[in-house]
């Protein structure tokens, strides 16, 4: 009986081990409570930057910070992404939260509504800040009206291409596609085939973004409309998705996989050599570009409209830096984030980096800045010019994993072969049963 | 007359057995118990962790069993894996460690080559295994291809998603391997000398001495694994697309979906509830086996 009692026993904690993992852990926010020898206030600031190349640059605009005024000191702790945003999590929870963290701007609007952080309104009275950065980063920041962080970087989807490739096929390379029709006729010219097998493909979307970028290009909006109603099987999407699904018919599985890999392991990606025309994807590819291909000869542009007229909307995301609630000197730490924020050090982050950042200001003197090269430059610019048609999906308060609900249906449509009406038909239904279930 | 004794060896030795598993039961009554009866409180409210604990009553039971098809896909999944990773790792480990129970010059070398993916675990197991079964340079449809198998898509292709991950942890049999080996090495070599005497043959030897012999350590490792294999995340997390359990929510597992509900939509109260759905699952599978144990499981110098 007894080892009947044992295993049952056992059981029970292997089950309680399990989880356990999700409960996370507080440790190390004891030394945001005191003060320095000196009587300077400690700030407690939390982010994810820990490569070789973020953390020297963040840990110098602090050190900046900490050195411009006599009251405050700013303590960096890195904490992996992984486990960064569970840990403030469990740290509000707790009631001994640190006093900035940076956090994902989607889902910013929701940790408002669910009291995770604090309502910044009452700074943004005293000091406005708001006019500093991009529109639409300002107003994913937004729940019923208050900021509840503030946009630190973001990132948006460019159109690569390939000149050298462009010349061979007969293309002007100064004349990137405008619309999806051009960029079809385009990939046809680039294609190169040796007997049954492609040595070049002109295009394929969903290499670098997502089907859910080109649903944002194709109807010029997010899932939800203004009135916060869910807009998933509309005719633009159904368009969208037949017209990804017959690129994925025109090369064929086989192709598509072989490039799929060869883009997976980074340095032999065939944009680098060649073997790939064109293709969509972050501005900050190009960093990729300049370490494994510096010889390339490309060129930058934003997405094609889908009809001429029809809009080159994009889609970024990006990090707000965010006051947890509870923090215990919340009035010290708006002062660091207002710093991180303002120009100085956005444009040092902006450059050092080659990364984009929310402040409009800072974005446009980084474009210009001597310390780029003129390829930098060049990209930055477009990047920073694209930010402007730049669309955000914030996750609505009303039914934050919507997508799950929508992902499964797009992967329905691609890999097996549902009709796209149906599949999408299908999402709609189940988006706004999720939303009408919240709102009881 | 003779007192009866207090202090009996009967009570000596189950003080004994309390005091060895002192430190689980004093571990669990200080820092589980609590979490453990919060946990079954709060998944009848809309707890959110940080500033809402509503008590809702039985809606998020109402809402995973009627109105959640995630919830359901996420379970069939599961159980997908269980029911298919539990056997095949079981008998799989049981084979190998035949294999390894020979006595040949070098069996040390194969013993800790079948035993190193068990020390190896987490996620540069799962990155490795993502190259492995990349569907166009990765060695296993390489190897395939030499025999005129086209591979298919594994990670990428719904129907193959599941079977991939079951595939990779066939390759880890190494732990239970050594359970297995441990628990046939101490089988008499009496026994097998006897029954070659009466002229049984390699398979009649594993079926009716080795196997009955083993049978509590399988039983065991059922038992263990079916928990394990019933609370799969990290495999999914790290190997499906954005974490999410993609393609097609085809590696959307019970737990995977729970810490989405938990850590992205904040609703804790209903992650709660489907931890508990879990441990009620699990529990009926355990008791099930444990009632069945006494038909199969032989326990040497057991009266019965």
């Amino acid at each position: 009986m007894l080892k009947r009692f044992s295993l049952l026993a056992l059981a029970l904690l292997l089950f309680l081990t399990g989880c356990a993992g999700f409960t996370g852990g507080s440790e190390g926010t004891a030394a945001s409570e005191g003060k320095t020898e000196d009587g300077k206030v400690k700030i407690d600031f939390w982010t994810f930057w820990g490569s070789e190349i973020r953390r020297p640059v963040i840990d110098k605009i602090i050190e900046d910070f900490n050195n411009s005024q006599d009251d405050i000191v700013v303590e960096h702790t890195y904490i992996p992404f992984g486990d960064i945003w569970t840990k403030e999590l469990a740290a509000i929870a707790a009631n001994n939260p640190p006093d900035v963290v940076i956090n994902d701007i989607n889902a910013t609007a929701l940790r408002g509504q669910e009291g995770q952080a604090e309502n910044l309104a009452p700074y943004l009275e005293k000091d406005d800040i708001s006019g500093r950065f991009y529109e639409n980063l300002w107003d994913a920041t937004l729940y019923e009206g208050d900021s509840y962080g503030i946009p630190f970087n973001t990132d948006t989807r460019l159109l690569f291409y390939n000149k050298d490739a462009f010349k061979e096929a007969g293309l002007d390379p100064n004349k990137p596609p405008e619309t999806w029709e051009e960029l079809e006729e385009y990939a046809e010219k680039l294609d190169k085939k040796s007997g049954d097998t492609y040595e070049r493909i002109g295009f394929y979307p969903l290499y670098g973004v997502g089907s859910d970028v080109w649903l944002l290009n194709g109807s010029g909006m997010n899932y939800f409309n203004d009135k916060d109603e869910p807009v998933i099987n509309s005719e633009t999407n159904v368009d969208t998705m037949e017209w990804i699904k017959s690129w994925k018919d025109k090369y064929g599985e086989d192709t598509i996989n072989r490039y799929q890999s060869q883009i997976d392991s980074q340095q032999s990606n065939p944009f680098f050599n060649g073997s790939l025309g064109m293709m969509a994807n972050a501005a900050t590819f190009y960093t990729q570009i300049r370490d494994y291909a510096p010889d390339l000869d490309f060129g930058v542009a934003p997405l094609p409209e889908k009809t001429s007229g029809s809009g080159n909307t994009s889609w970024g995301g990006g990090f707000v830096a965010e006051i947890p609630k509870g923090s215990s000197h919340p009035d010290e730490a708006w002062e660091f984030i207002n710093y991180l924020t303002d120009k100085e050090a956005q444009e040092y982050w902006a450059v050092k980096n080659f990364d984009n950042v929310a402040n409009i200001e800072a974005s446009e003197s980084a474009a210009a800045s001597d310390e780029l090269s003129e390829k930098d430059q060049m990209v930055y610019e477009m990047a920073a010019q694209n930010l402007n048609e730049t669309l955000l999906t914030p996750m609505p308060a009303y039914a934050p994993d919507y997508v799950n609900l929508i992902n499964p249906q797009l992967d329905a449509i691609l890999i097996e072969n549902e009709p796209a009406q149906e599949a999408l038909d299908k999402a709609q239904q189940d988006v706004e049963e999720l939303v009408e279930k919240t709102a009881q | 007359m003779k007192k009866k004794k207090w202090w009996t060896m009967g009570r000596r030795e189950s003080l004994q057995g309390y005091i060895f598993i002192a430190p689980w039961i004093i571990g669990f009554l200080a820092f589980t118990l609590g979490p453990l009866a919060f946990s079954l409180y709060a998944s009848f409210t809309d707890y959110n962790i940080t500033s809402r604990m509503d008590f809702v009553g039985l809606q998020n039971y109402d809402q995973l069993f009627t109105g959640d098809d995630l919830f359901w896909t996420s379970l069939y999944n599961t159980l997908y894996f269980v029911i298919f990773s539990v056997p095949l790792t079981t008998m799989g480990a049981i084979f190998i460690s035949m294999l390894m129970n020979q006595s040949l010059p070098g069996m040390r070398i194969f013993r800790t080559i079948f035993y190193l993916p068990a020390v190896l675990s987490g996620v540069g197991v799962y990155l490795l295994w993502m190259q492995l079964l990349d569907p166009g340079t990765g060695l296993v449809n390489t190897v395939l291809s030499w025999f005129g198998i086209n591979g298919p898509n594994w990670l990428f292709d719904p129907d193959w998603t599941k079977p991939s991950l079951i595939f990779m942890k066939l390759w880890s049999v190494g732990g239970s391997m050594l359970l297995y080996l441990a628990s046939m090495q101490g089988i008499s070599r009496n026994l097998y000398e006897a029954a070659e005497i009466d002229g049984a043959g390699a398979w009649k030897k594993f079926l009716h001495i080795t196997l009955p012999l083993i049978t509590p350590v399988i039983f065991f490792d059922i038992i263990t694994s079916t928990i394990g294999s019933f609370q799969i995340f990290q495999e999914a997390y790290v190997m499906s697309q954005n974490g999410s359990g993609g393609p097609a929510s085809s590696m959307l597992f019970y737990n995977l979906y729970m810490w989405i509900k938990a850590f992205q939509s904040f609703d804790m109260g209903y992650a709660m509830a489907m931890s508990w759905i879990l441990f009620v699952v699990v529990l009926i599978i355990t008791l099930i086996n444990l009632k069945l144990a006494p038909k199969w499981v032989h326990y040497e110098g057991d009266d019965k």
